[in-house]
């Protein structure tokens, strides 16, 4: 934290602060769907629910961004009104510590497509394994479950991956990332 | 009034302990008794708008009664299924009536905790809380204040940017993928803005001298005195009393993944 | 004398675009030498701003070289946060000046900064309140004051902090004539207290010419043009400083224009004295059309009330009044951005709601108060050749139309440039561009000249000019009167929601209500009426 720019810490909350909108936001989807579909509704679109952790990582390049944007996220969640109240503040935590995960895992040297996919897919599985003791899927048949998994999975990769990329080029083209790690980098990109 | 002017770092760490708790619980009858305190105590040492918390009470008991329906409709075969009752014309299994009650009151509780929390406590008292009692570091703790003041000003963006497309003569997506495209079309705008404001919140703030160390004073000291303990002394006794009540009468049950 | 500020050969290159903004800077402010910062819009006046209170290099993604001393010091020496004690700094923009909630936590905040001790704080907010009147709003919340009073606070929490240089850029650009002068006067009564140097950065000068005494002028490269004593420069080379597009207090504008030789007056009462003609003060007029818009009994939420009005075609409608009076939410719902709760608008005799946004948009156009609002492409060439190519244009005709357009806007060069990126003024033009290549009939403009220099409002006014002469008709918010009086056809007055004054400008400016409404007759009006009532004073005397 000592070494971060205060900017980039604003620019962190700013972002937490949108998206924690967009959480809520999606959350009569998930519900419509899951009234289609079952509990597995939700997976389909759980990847939005990583995306903040995804976008911040990519655009700040520290470590802490995909764990701090979404618990901040989620915290704001709950201050907004989210019924799952503080337990939600957890369950951010976990979902965020999944995507670190992917990226501390290339020590925080490759913000590749590739990797952000992966750290989709590590938040999908760290808030599986956290839903599944917090929300009772134990209780579901084996296959249901694993169907589950799956899903989810793959939600992560597309939507807060490859979604969640598309989304943070998009915005260093408009330029107000110039002095943020991923402006950079495109400026190096467009210079060689 | 008391919940007021309560310590907030130690208020939330009150709620967070009990919802802890009580998610270790799992019978129908001790988080309604619980909910039920809760609302009470908020009610009783809390001032606010009376018809707000109505609102989001309410919010939260219908999400809390769909929540009950959908738990019903998807469980699982019960181990039990001769046992029974009869709602809205239907028989169900009461082995998964309990479940689902249970499970709805649970989060009743939760939402009662939060409420309790959002209604009683102000967000800046909150956070100078968490930088002097939880040593969060001043730099997060005040760039996040920074961040959160978008909030109000964000649906007035979003309202704007989404009439700025129009004007422009961007037309409203209504296939799928168009739906994404036009997703990020608008978030696009709407970060960016956010971006910009808030590297000139940043520039502002260090123009004034802010460093993000610790060596700052304060113009509201936060403390925790004697008074400040009672709040989770009589949250956790009460929750306590009911756990100890739910075994004498026999209807205790562990949470272990019931859905 | 001691300097407040030296800069040697300090020069800035801004990465992105790898343009020079600022070149090879060598000037000083001695202190109490109150400065105003002059230079054609994209000079390079914010980046010099940026670079004196030490939030560069930190903060900007640019290469800078030379010196910046602040009291013989290199800001490079100073510890962060240090300087702030020594320089303070007030923004244009009201609403990304703070981060706390409340008016007194905010002003704390830059105490609390400094370790005050927490039981001296009190009396120094109470006391800095007072100073910019704004003590009754200490527990207010900060999102809930006006345009102005934001820009108070703002300066305010400066203030406490007890700086010795007060950096200010365009601090009144969005403010109503009465709440800028609010401001400079505020400014005026502190400075009579203690010892302060002020550098102002400003395109419009009324109000500021008797608080300031030296003036720095940019050159559009970003070079220095000239410093010195304001007077001196002024009656030098006010020809000079004319021709960089830089807009001129008025009463040295109507002096060149009048051919009267220096020393310039600086004051109207000083001009009259002159002897200059009568300005003419009216505007030809045309006979109006057909009515193409109409409000009846409109009201939105507790903000908009009892509107009724209609908008005919070959109209110039300017819409005046105080910040927070309800101007933008007028033209948003006359435009069909907004519902508004009750009451109808029709355009040409269709209700707003059977609109398709498609037809709409060919009908009227909006331009947005806040420029960035209006972006959706990346760059300021696509941004213009947007709705072209919707309609279909050919990539020749759009390529010469933009460039065109671009030209016609000062923003040449600029074409690749992410509009982000732009300083105030060409954002705020481009933003004008994009609507102004289309032929609507009715064009919604929310207050599209601030933050411009002389030349660019000029520009921007003669490609409304034209766009009147070929039958679109104009509703325009904006706080400049002069604006009013010399282009508009008809002028609404808001006031707390409600149209206080619909009619003639000429009836308007001697309206007694005037000053309740925020509004000051513009200067060619006041100059007409101080002439007038000299020369019946003088037909009297002689008889
Ligand atoms: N962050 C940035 N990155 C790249 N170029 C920039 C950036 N900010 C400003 N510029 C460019 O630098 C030049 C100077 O901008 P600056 O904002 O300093 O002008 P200004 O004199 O304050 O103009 P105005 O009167 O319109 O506010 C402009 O041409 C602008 O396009
Ligand atoms: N969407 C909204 N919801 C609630 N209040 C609003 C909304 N938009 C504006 N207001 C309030 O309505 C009042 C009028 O705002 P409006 O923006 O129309 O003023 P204005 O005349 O354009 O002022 P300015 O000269 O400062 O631009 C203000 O007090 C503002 O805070
Ligand atoms: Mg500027
Ligand atoms: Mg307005």
């Amino acid at each position: 934290m000592k070494n971060w720019k205060l900017k980039e810490i604003v620019v962190l909350s700013a972002l937490s602060v949108v998206f924690a909108v967009v959480y809520l936001a999606f959350l009569p989807v998930g519900k419509l769907l899951s009234g289609l579909f079952g509990p597995i509704g939700y997976d389909f679109i759980f990847g939005i629910w990583f995306i903040v952790s995804i976008i911040a990582a990519y655009i700040l390049r520290r470590p802490g961004a995909a764990f701090l944007s979404e618990t901040i996220a989620a915290t704001i969640e709950v201050l907004l009104g989210n019924a799952s109240g503080p337990l939600l503040i957890v369950t951010g935590m976990v979902q965020g510590l999944g995507a670190e995960s992917a990226f501390a895992l290339t020590r925080y040297r490759s913000y590749h497509l590739s990797v952000l996919m992966l750290a989709g897919i590590m938040a999908a599985v760290f808030s599986f394994i956290w839903g599944y003791f917090q929300s009772g899927y134990a209780a579901l048949s084996g296959g249901y479950v694993a169907a589950m998994l799956i899903i989810r999975m793959i939600s992560g990769a597309l939507i807060s991956g490859v979604f969640g990329k598309a989304v943070a080029d998009g915005l260093a083209r408009t330029g107000v990332l110039s002095s943020f790690a991923l402006g950079r980098e495109l400026r190096k990109k467009r210079a060689s | 009034m008391f919940l007021h002017t309560l310590n907030p770092a130690m208020k939330a760490c009150t709620v967070v302990g009990l919802v802890f708790v009580l998610a270790c619980l799992f019978d129908p009858v001790t988080p309604l008794v619980f909910t039920l305190f809760t609302i009470t105590v908020t009610l009783v040492f809390g001032r606010f708008r009376k018809r707000v918390y109505a609102l989001y009470l309410s919010a939260f008991t219908l999400f809390a009664f769909g929540m009950l329906w959908t738990t019903i409709a998807f469980a699982d075969t019960p181990s039990q299924p001769e046992e029974t009752i009869p709602l809205a014309g239907f028989l169900f299994p009461k082995e998964d009536v309990l479940t689902a009650l249970a499970l709805s009151f649970r989060v009743m509780a939760f939402a009662a905790l939060s409420l309790l929390f959002v209604f009683t406590t102000n967000m800046v008292h909150f956070i100078l809380s968490l930088i002097q009692q939880l040593k969060l570091p001043p730099k997060l703790a005040y760039g996040l204040m920074a961040g959160y003041r978008f909030l109000p000003m964000m649906k007035e963006e979003f309202d704007q940017i989404r009439a700025a497309h129009r004007i422009r003569g961007v037309t409203e997506a209504n296939s799928i993928k168009g739906r994404f495209k036009q997703l990020k079309r608008y978030a696009i705008p709407l970060l960016a803005g956010a971006v910009r404001k808030a590297e000139r919140t940043a520039a502002a703030m260090e123009s004034k001298g802010f460093t993000g160390e610790r060596t700052r004073t304060y113009y509201r000291p936060m403390k925790i005195t004697g008074r400040d303990w009672v709040f989770p002394l009589v949250m956790f006794a009460v929750l306590g009393v009911l756990i100890v009540l739910s075994f004498q009468l026999d209807y205790f049950r562990w949470y272990n993944g019931q859905f | 004398m001691k300097t407040a500020v030296q800069l040697e050969n300090l020069s800035l290159t801004y990465e992105e675009s790898g343009r020079t903004v600022l070149r090879d800077i060598t000037l000083s402010i001695a202190r109490e030498q109150d400065t105003l910062i002059l230079g054609p819009s994209g000079s390079g006046k914010s980046s010099l701003v940026q670079c004196l209170n030490g939030l560069y290099p930190e903060n900007l993604d640019g290469e800078m070289t030379g010196h910046v001393y602040i009291h013989g010091r290199s800001t490079d020496d100073f510890k962060p946060g240090e300087l702030a004690e020594t320089v303070g700094s007030v923004f244009q923009d009201p609403e990304t000046q703070f981060c706390m909630l409340t008016v007194e936590d905010e002003i704390a905040f830059g105490l609390e900064n400094l370790r005050i001790p927490a039981e001296e704080m009190e009396p120094r907010i109470n006391e800095v309140l007072e100073q910019v009147n704004l003590l009754d709003k200490k527990t207010s919340m900060i999102h809930q004051l006006s345009g102005g009073q934001k820009q108070k606070l703002a300066l305010a929490c400066v203030l406490v902090m007890e700086p010795d240089i007060l950096l200010l850029d365009e601090p009144t650009a969005n403010l109503d004539p009465r709440a800028a002068g609010e401001f400079i006067e505020v400014l005026t009564s502190i400075k009579r207290k203690r010892s302060l140097t002020i550098v102002v950065i400003e395109h419009r000068l009324e109000g500021w010419m008797e608080l300031l005494s030296h003036v720095i002028v940019l050159r559009a490269d970003g070079g220095v043009l000239t410093t010195g004593p304001l007077h001196d420069v002024m009656n030098k080379q006010a020809h000079i400083i004319h021709d960089q597009g830089i807009r001129l207090p008025y009463p040295i504008q109507y002096s060149l224009e009048e051919d009267v030789p220096p020393p310039y007056p600086f004051t109207l009462e000083k001009l009259a004295d002159q002897n200059v003609r009568l300005p003419s003060v009216d505007r030809p007029r045309r006979p109006y059309g057909k009515k193409i818009m109409e409000a009846a009994d409109v009201q939105w939420k507790d903000i908009l009330k009892d509107i009724s009005f209609s908008l005919y075609e070959g109209e110039w409608i300017a819409v005046v009044g105080a910040n927070g009076s309800g101007k933008t939410s007028l033209s948003k719902i006359m435009a069909g951005i907004t519902k508004p709760d009750s009451g109808m608008v029709h355009l040409k005799e269709k209700p707003m709601k059977k609109w398709t946004p498609d037809r709409l948009r060919k009908e009227s156009g909006y331009v947005f108060q806040n420029p960035e609002h209006q972006f959706v492409t990346y760059e300021t060439f696509e941004e213009i050749a947007f709705s072209l190519r919707q309609q279909g244009t050919a990539g020749l005709e759009i390529n010469r139309r933009v460039k065109n357009m671009l030209s016609l806007c000062g923003l040449d060069g600029l074409d690749r440039h992410p509009p982000y990126q732009l300083s105030q003024g060409q954002k705020r033009r481009l933003s004008a561009a994009t609507m102004m290549v289309e032929n609507q009939s009715v064009l919604f403009l929310d207050e599209p000249t601030f933050g411009q220099d002389a030349a660019s409002t000029q520009q921007l006014m003669e490609l409304l000019e034209e766009r009147f002469q070929q039958d679109t008709s104009l509703f325009m918010i904006t706080h400049d009167m002069e604006l009013v009086h010399r282009y508009a056809t008809r002028v609404i007055v808001m006031d707390k929601g409600r149209i206080a004054f619909d009619g003639l400008p000429e009836q308007l400016w001697m309206h007694e209500h005037l000053s309740d409404w925020h509004i000051e007759p513009p200067l060619p009006v006041q100059l007409y009426r101080l002439l007038t009532e000299r020369s019946r004073y003088h037909v009297s005397s002689y008889s």
